[in-house]
């Protein structure tokens, strides 16, 4: 019964999915295995993008399926007491309020493991730095869709580092303008145009084998 | 001074078609670009350069005096105002007007599709397009049965706070007119400033990918990837439906003299080569034939990454336009499309911002050694707007590097 579900969200196939995932728990399934084996799915779905098998809509319509499927599950789980990956704060940056990107990734580093702290979008430098003196997260993530972004990367990462933050953290930043000149220019610890990239750059930076 | 401008204008447009010709021009020809630098060069914020004609006209000048590319690509900002052309298709007079929605228009109509800084966002922030969902999965039926009347009378009267009723439609559009007129004027001067400065004039109407209609001004980028999934064949159906009336506003251009269109691609990216080819590329490929039946030439903005697509390009005639590349490696693309389509861009935005003359002037000569022999390419930035705090000392460093080794 789980393998269908994994095969079927792997393979798009929405409403075979979300019914399959339905029965198993109605048939008293454990939602923890669930959760567990979407997951799976969505990991399994970056893997097919990175190789260039799936592209951005396939990647759209995971996170939908995966979206439907928790808002059933996760209701079943008892306690919020899942050991995480990490803590991301996540949010568009300054002057930008783009947000497509941004929810890709988060709903791809949620189904991973990591605890996600979305801050918005149009983020001032000040937001990025108060996030993270309240939330101490492992990553800062920041995305970015208009050429303008770019800047306001730079300004937030020397935003950080006036407040002392900057050694604490390691920085992401993501979004289609973004490339390796961009990180330098930022002063970012990784860059990733893709979600399922960023997700895997957000375990390697924290030591993670993937 | 004016018959040297002119000469110099006339040296550049030769330069420019001979590329688009694919042929091998006197030096690789420079297309410019504009966004956030040109007001910030000369001291004003965005919200100015948006609204005040006057002053935008002058920052233009004084940007294109002092860096001059080969191609001027710089006027009065808009954002695609492509579902509009679609409402007023059956006028050409009309359809014409609304390739871009400038910031007035923007007010004047009180639409959800635009950011415009100091209204929405802060007075120094780029314009932005942010579309939205303004049409349900259960109205594919009523958009592909008419799809003028439905985006006219049911879509507009949502996506627009001041086309909510009849009679607010009325004061709507009387204004709008004068904005019209307001944005025409300021072309024309800023194209006998361009004309003094010896740019050639390559003037641009626009048209559309029908689906592209769909996802950023009808059903939003997210919904419209989920309905080809859920309800591919009405999709399908709505795409075909809107070839129509693109194809009649891109022929108002023509009515006015002009013989291009822009096509700025979105959905290209996101899409495999097997949901490209099923739902995208056959409607914009009908209307870039049907275009091209007509004497028109497109140029193509294909945005992000199209390496998986490029190979359908060789479908459409030889020399039928530009395909400008954003992300796709453009040495690549040139061998694909050698002898066959013109190819535009090369330049990482992101080096200019982030670069140093050094580095630009390396990169340039690197990049120009593989894509000039053969002729065919057109160098620009991979994106048309940079940011305001570009280095303008690395914009002189690009253009003295095309010079140099182009």
């Amino acid at each position: 019964m789980l393998e269908d579900v994994l095969k079927s969200i792997v393979e798009m196939e929405e409403e075979e999915a979300v019914n399959k995932a339905k029965e198993y728990l109605e048939g008293g399934g454990d939602a923890q295995k669930l959760l567990e084996v979407c997951r799976d799915a969505m990991g399994k779905i970056g893997e097919r993008f990175e190789k260039g098998e799936y592209f951005l809509s396939e990647l759209i319509l995971g996170g939908e399926i995966f979206k439907e499927i928790m808002e059933f599950t996760l209701p079943k789980i008892k306690g919020g007491s899942e050991k995480k990956l990490g803590k991301i704060v996540l949010g568009t940056v300054k002057e930008d309020v783009h947000n497509i990107g941004k929810d890709i990734f988060k709903v791809f580093a949620e189904a991973s493991g990591f605890e996600v702290i979305d801050i918005g979008i149009d983020t001032p430098e000040e937001k990025f730095v108060e996030a993270v003196k309240e939330h101490k997260p492992d990553i800062v993530g920041m995305s970015c869709l208009i050429t303008a972004g770019v800047t306001s990367m730079k300004k937030t990462v020397d935003k950080l580092k006036e407040a002392g933050l900057r050694d604490g953290i390691k920085i992401i930043i993501g979004g289609g303008r973004v490339d390796e000149s961009v990180k330098e220019y930022a002063g970012a610890d990784a860059w990733a145009d893709d979600a399922a990239k960023g997700v895997r750059l957000c375990k390697q930076l924290l030591g993670m084998e993937v | 001074m004016v018959s040297n401008a002119q000469e110099l204008a006339e040296k550049r447009y030769a330069r420019i078609m001979a590329a688009i010709n694919l042929e091998e021009p006197d030096r690789v020809p420079l297309r410019g670009f504009g966004g956030d630098i040109i007001p910030a060069y000369s001291g004003i914020t965005q919200h100015e350069f948006c609204y005040d004609y006057e002053k935008a006209i002058k920052a233009i000048e004084k940007f294109l005096t002092d860096f001059q590319f080969d191609w001027a690509s710089s006027g009065i900002t808009g954002l695609d105002g492509r579902v509009f052309s679609v409402a007023f298709s059956e006028y050409p007079d009309i359809a014409a007007n609304t390739t871009f929605i400038t910031g007035p228009m923007h007010d004047v109509l009180g639409d959800k599709y635009y950011r415009y800084p100091g209204r929405e966002i802060s007075e120094d922030a780029s314009p932005q397009f942010i579309g939205g969902t303004f049409m349900e999965a259960d109205e594919y039926d009523q958009l592909i049965e008419d799809p003028v009347k439905f985006v006219a009378e049911t879509v507009l009267p949502r996506a627009c706070r001041n086309l909510e009723t009849p009679r607010q439609a009325m004061a709507t559009m009387v204004r709008l007119g004068v904005e019209f007129a307001r944005y025409g004027a300021a072309g024309r001067e800023i194209g006998a400033i361009t004309a003094k400065l010896g740019y050639p004039s390559i003037p641009m109407g626009g048209a559309y990918a029908p689906l592209d209609i769909i996802g950023d001004f009808l059903r939003g980028i997210e919904n419209v990837l989920l309905d080809i999934r859920r309800y591919p064949d009405k999709v399908k159906k709505a795409a075909e439906a809107l070839v129509e009336p693109i194809v009649k506003y891109a022929l108002s251009y023509k009515q006015r003299g002009l013989k291009w269109v822009m096509i700025p691609l979105h959905l290209n990216e996101y899409l495999s080569p097997k949901l490209y080819k099923e739902f995208y590329w056959p409607t914009l490929k009908e209307v870039i034939l049907r275009l091209a039946d007509e004497g028109m030439k497109a140029q193509v903005f294909f945005e992000g990454r199209h390496d998986a697509h490029l190979e359908t390009i060789l479908e459409l005639p030889k020399g039928w336009g530009i395909a400008y590349f954003e992300k796709t490696d453009v040495v690549k693309a040139k061998k694909v499309l050698e002898g066959h389509t013109c190819v535009m861009g090369g330049i990482p935005m992101s080096l200019i911002v982030g670069g140093t003359p050094e580095k630009i002037e390396e990169y340039v000569k690197n990049l120009l050694e593989q894509v000039k022999p053969g002729g065919g390419f057109i160098l620009s930035a991979n994106i048309g707007t940079a940011p305001r705090e570009t280095p303008t000392e690395n914009i002189t460093a690009l253009i003295e590097a095309v010079e140099k080794y182009g």
